[in-house]
């Protein structure tokens, strides 16, 4: 089978999910990617195509129907991510496609996904006839896997014959008070058994390790350790992203109002703590001596 | 100026889904979250720009009463005219909802097609870009503000971590919204039945194209996480949840 | 709307509720202010809103966001002297302006959007609202299976899906177990009672929960309802007759004191200083002051005290007139929640536990104690809580 990837490119830079998609595509046959704006593609693992037609902007699906006429794969993996659903959705007006999709295997020249849909309550399998697209979601395979070195062919936008209709204007950059927790992917919430507003610096670096955000019970806002946008609960914001790790945080329904992500961690000194019953894993032990110990273990996989 | 704003069903997952090998049943249905985002951002530009709004309602025969509610809430905040679309047979398809949706639009003339960004049904793609190519219009999705000017419509898209862009694009054009740039407005319930009741809707019936490529081999509920509970000292436990992490690809 | 057509909507509403002709009767003498809870967090006190209203600025009044300033805690209504329903009428149908403008605080209108979809606000399926009789060791028995019994007993949204609240629920349902009650409950028939609703100006929704609430009753056979909510108790007393109820309504501190006897032949010795709030719409709107401190004395081994405000004087937990879904608003406005004050002050007269009689009271005194740093020092239970634990101390 043969891979079109879509690589990603926000703001001059290569997005994480290339990599992963580089991984799933390994896995499947033949591959190559394609990267639609300027950025440095050197470690995307394999044959890159680089057509520089600027910042990232849904018009490029013109320059992927162009690559596909010329290269014929088979499947193209997009990630579900803003900018590549762009692509991925008007692509697919032509293409069989699945979205939010979590596995991808080749059988008999057909394509299955496995697709987590219905807010992660049912898993979709589904069968695409090729050439077909597949939407697959952040952190289904490993970056790791799809790093390397590229052999990279240019092509000039030119050459493609195909024209821009949606103007780029700039990018807004965020202000460090507009951290939306509602919309992170990973979320640190802290409450009262963190004992002291130090420890919270604690809870901020591992969410920067994990690439998240921290966030609050009541109590925490109340204590003004953190502010009024991060409270997890009834009266302040619902989570909703992959994992919310509780630390030190009971579970009141208050709370739990608000806690919608697909996966709790939480971490208790109280085996009998409400929280745990709405978590897939729960931790008896001191946070205060837990995070310290895990903050250097994570910076050192990280780091090594 | 005239705009439309999709609003589409999705099965209410407050309550229980029946899921069987090769058919869901869902207890009741709402509208999708997404669109109803939509919708607010329409009417957000009526008042901004006093243009016209029209919001089309898509059910089928199983679940079209659900779509009352919906339609109602957006005639109480100020849609002028409502359509309740009722197709011949559910699908799990986006693109032949959306090519029945593209021809029904097709004479309609709107300036601004404005969809939800997505669904939690969309397992088998994204109404907005398909619909965008069968109209032939230019599209942009992931969008949290809308304005209109000089027949072109600038938008706010998200691109995630709170990092935003803007972009200038021709009207007409179809734009899918992930959050309008308020709360979605409180309806009181008077106001809600009083919409219901004196709410224009058209009724329309659209029959589905068949488009092949995709099937649906099966659907299954994912093994309930067992929650474990892990006691010990703490390199233990601090092992243990960084394997959890790796397991849940955040690591 | 426009000013003109906000004062409009209002008299019509106001002039819907018994005795809001006294309206025109406003002295402008303070008393409200000087009772409320709130009254030092914002500049329209009920007196200033009832002189706005005069004013024709009623806007200004919604601007300021006043009108949710308010627990419903009736002190207001039972001091004016001109007897003018604020907690009825002035502050619900300013209320009712601010949803019909369209943005209620945002944890409010969560709750009442839920509360029309679901019949719950905790946005939790209908269809699991009986889910506590798995979770104890008795049978409790349904109506539509019973068809008919003596009291019908309604848990209301709290006590059957919150998770503290739901012990409540448990322990009441075990006390008319053991003295052989008979009762049933409605089970997934069952919506909300619509008190807070009523209280935060949905007037629309709360009429069409009474309605279709009543249909449900309609169908069984029962001679009273009992509950453990003190707003469900209030709204069947009092609201539900205009829709056509005419059944007799028991408040469970109510049917505990009219079990006494009974219940002292079960009760062991419990070594604990006790003392009682009044819940606002057990004692302050519905005068039911002595039952259940009898009920708290006659506990073997109890020490009783009494706490300064008590009666029609006690405080409010701050959770009633949707407060349970204004939090973040209130916090806002004030320095210290009623609830932490109260709690400070049940511990300052010795008291190991805190009986209520409300629902609602637990989870915002619970809370409070955390917040006051008094865990561990006091208790909060529920009355039916206590009783159950004298009767399984003996
Ligand atoms: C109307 C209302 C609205 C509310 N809204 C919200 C809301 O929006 N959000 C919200 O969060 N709360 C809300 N609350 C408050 C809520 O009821 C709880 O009081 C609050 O969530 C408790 O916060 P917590 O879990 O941090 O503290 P606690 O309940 O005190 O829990 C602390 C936990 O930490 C554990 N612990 C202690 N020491 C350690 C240690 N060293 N290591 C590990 N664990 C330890 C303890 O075992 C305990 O389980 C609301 C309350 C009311 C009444």
């Amino acid at each position: 089978m043969k891979v079109l990837v879509f690589g990603e490119v926000v703001d001059g830079t290569i997005q994480n999910i290339t990599y992963e998609l580089v991984a799933c595509a390994k896995k499947l046959g033949e591959y190559l990617t394609l990267v639609t704006s300027d950025a440095d593609v050197s470690s995307i693992d394999g044959r890159v195509i680089k057509v520089n037609a600027g910042e990232t902007n849904p018009w490029h699906y013109k320059i992927v129907e162009k690559v596909i006429e010329r290269e014929n794969p088979d499947l193209i993996l997009f990630g579900n991510t803003s900018s590549s659903v762009d692509i991925a959705s008007q692509l697919s007006a032509k293409l069989p496609v699945a979205t939010s999709v979590y596995e991808v295997s080749a059988e008999n020249g057909e394509v299955i996904v496995k697709s987590l849909s219905y807010g992660g309550k049912i898993i979709v399998e589904l069968k695409l006839t090729t050439p077909a697209i597949a939407v697959v979601n952040v952190g289904s395979y490993n970056a790791e896997d799809g790093k390397g070195t590229a052999s990279v062919e240019e092509i000039e936008i030119d050459e493609l014959g195909v024209r821009d209709g949606i103007e780029f204007l700039g990018y807004i950059k965020p202000e460090e008070e507009d951290v939306d927790i509602s919309k992170a992917e990973v979320v640190v919430s802290v409450g009262r058994g963190i004992g002291d507003e130090t420890n919270i610096e604690m809870a901020e670096e591992l969410a920067e390790l994990l690439g998240g955000v921290v966030a609050g019970s009541r109590p925490i806002i109340d204590q003004g350790w953190l502010p009024k946008t991060r409270q997890v609960g009834r009266s302040g914001k619902t989570v909703t992203g992959k994992l919310y790790l509780a630390l030190g945080i009971s579970g009141a329904t208050e709370h739990v109002e608000g806690v919608k992500a697909k996966n709790v961690i939480a971490v208790n000194t109280d085996k009998t703590a409400p929280i745990f019953r709405v978590s897939r894993l729960g931790i008896v032990a001191d946070v205060n001596e837990l995070l310290p110990t895990l903050v250097d273990k994570i910076r050192e996989i990280k780091e090594g | 100026m005239k705009i439309c704003a999709i609003l589409r069903l999705v099965p209410d997952l407050v309550e229980e889904i029946e899921v069987e090998e090769n058919e869901i049943i869902p207890f009741r249905y709402m509208p999708n979250e997404r669109d109803e985002h939509a919708v607010e951002e329409a009417i957000i530009l009526k008042e901004k720009t006093g243009a016209e709004v029209e919001v089309i309602g898509i059910a089928d025969s199983e679940n079209e009463a659900d779509l009352d509610e919906g339609l109602g809430m957006a005639a109480a905040k100020g849609a002028d005219k409502l359509y309740k679309v009722v197709l011949d047979r559910p699908t799990y398809k986006r693109c032949e909802i959306a090519k029945a949706l593209a021809d029904f639009l097709s004479d309609k003339n709107y300036d601004l097609i404005l969809t939800g960004i997505q669904a939690i049904d969309s397992y088998a793609g994204n109404l907005g870009g398909i619909l965008a190519r069968y109209m032939d219009l230019p599209y942009i999705g992931g969008v949290v503000e809308v304005n209109v000017s000089n027949g072109n419509t600038i938008v706010k898209k998200e691109l995630g971590g709170g990092l935003l862009a803007e972009y200038k694009l021709p009207l007409p054009a179809v734009v899918s919204v992930v959050s309008a740039e308020r709360p979605l407005k409180f309806v009181p319930f008077t106001k809600l039945r009083q919409a219901m009741k004196k709410a224009n809707i058209e009724e329309v019936e659209l029959e589905l194209p068949e488009i092949e490529g995709v099937e649906v081999l099966k659907y299954e509920v994912p093994p309930e996480p067992e929650i474990t509970l892990i006691e010990g000292d703490v390199e233990e436990v601090a092992d243990k949840l960084i394997e959890a992490l790796k397991e849940l690809s955040i690591l | 709307m426009d000013v003109e057509e906000m004062l409009e909507t209002y008299f019509e509403r106001i002039n819907e509720i018994p005795n809001s002709d006294k309206f025109i009767q406003c002295i402008q003498c303070g008393t409200c202010g000087g009772s409320c809870p709130y009254g030092m967090g914002t500049l329209f006190t009920p007196r200033r809103m009832i002189l706005a209203v005069r004013a024709g600025i009623v806007d200004e009044v919604l601007q300021s966001g006043a009108q949710w300033l308010c627990t419903s805690c009736f002190t207001c209504s039972l001091r004016c002297p001109s007897q003018i329903p604020i907690t009825d009428a002035v502050i619900p149908a300013l209320r009712e302006l601010s949803l019909l403008e369209g943005n209620p605080p945002e944890e409010l209108a969560a709750a009442l959007m839920n509360i029309t979809r679901y019949g719950n606000s905790f946005r939790e399926s209908p269809r699991k609202r009986d889910r506590w009789i798995k979770e104890v060791d008795f049978e409790v028995p349904l109506i539509s299976k019973k068809k008919k019994a003596e009291y019908l007993f309604i848990t209301e949204c709290f006590g059957a899906y919150h998770r503290r609240c739901k012990e409540i629920t448990k322990a009441f349902a075990k006390l008319m177990d053991l003295l052989g009650t008979d009762y049933a409950i409605l089970g997934n028939e069952e919506r909300c009672i619509g008190d807070l609703v009523r209280l935060c100006g949905e007037f629309g929704l709360f009429e069409d929960l009474a309605e279709k609430n009543i249909r449900v009753f309609e169908k069984y056979e029962f001679s009273k309802i009992v509950t453990h909510d003190a707003h469900a108790y209030n709204a069947l007393l009092r609201e539900y007759p205009r829709f056509g109820f005419k059944k007799e309504v028991v408040h469970h501190t109510q049917f505990l004191y009219n079990n006494l006897e009974k219940l002292k032949e079960m009760f062991g010795k419990l070594d604990y200083t006790v003392t009682y709030h009044d819940s606002c719409y057990v004692g302050r709107r519905n005068g039911i002051y002595e039952e259940p401190r009898a009920v708290i004395k006659a506990i073997p081994g109890v020490k009783f005290v009494e706490m300064k405000r008590i009666k029609e004087n006690a405080l409010c937990c701050g959770g009633g007139g949707g407060g349970v879904w204004l939090d973040s608003f209130i916090k806002d406005h004030i320095k210290e929640r009623p609830a932490e004050s109260r709690v400070k002050e049940a511990a300052s007269v010795g008291a190991d536990v805190l009986v209520t009689a409300c629902t609602l009271d637990v989870p915002m005194f619970e809370d409070a104690l955390k917040v006051t740093g008094l865990e561990g020092q006091l208790e909060v239970k529920d009355i039916s809580e206590i009783i159950l634990e004298a009767i399984e101390n003996s």
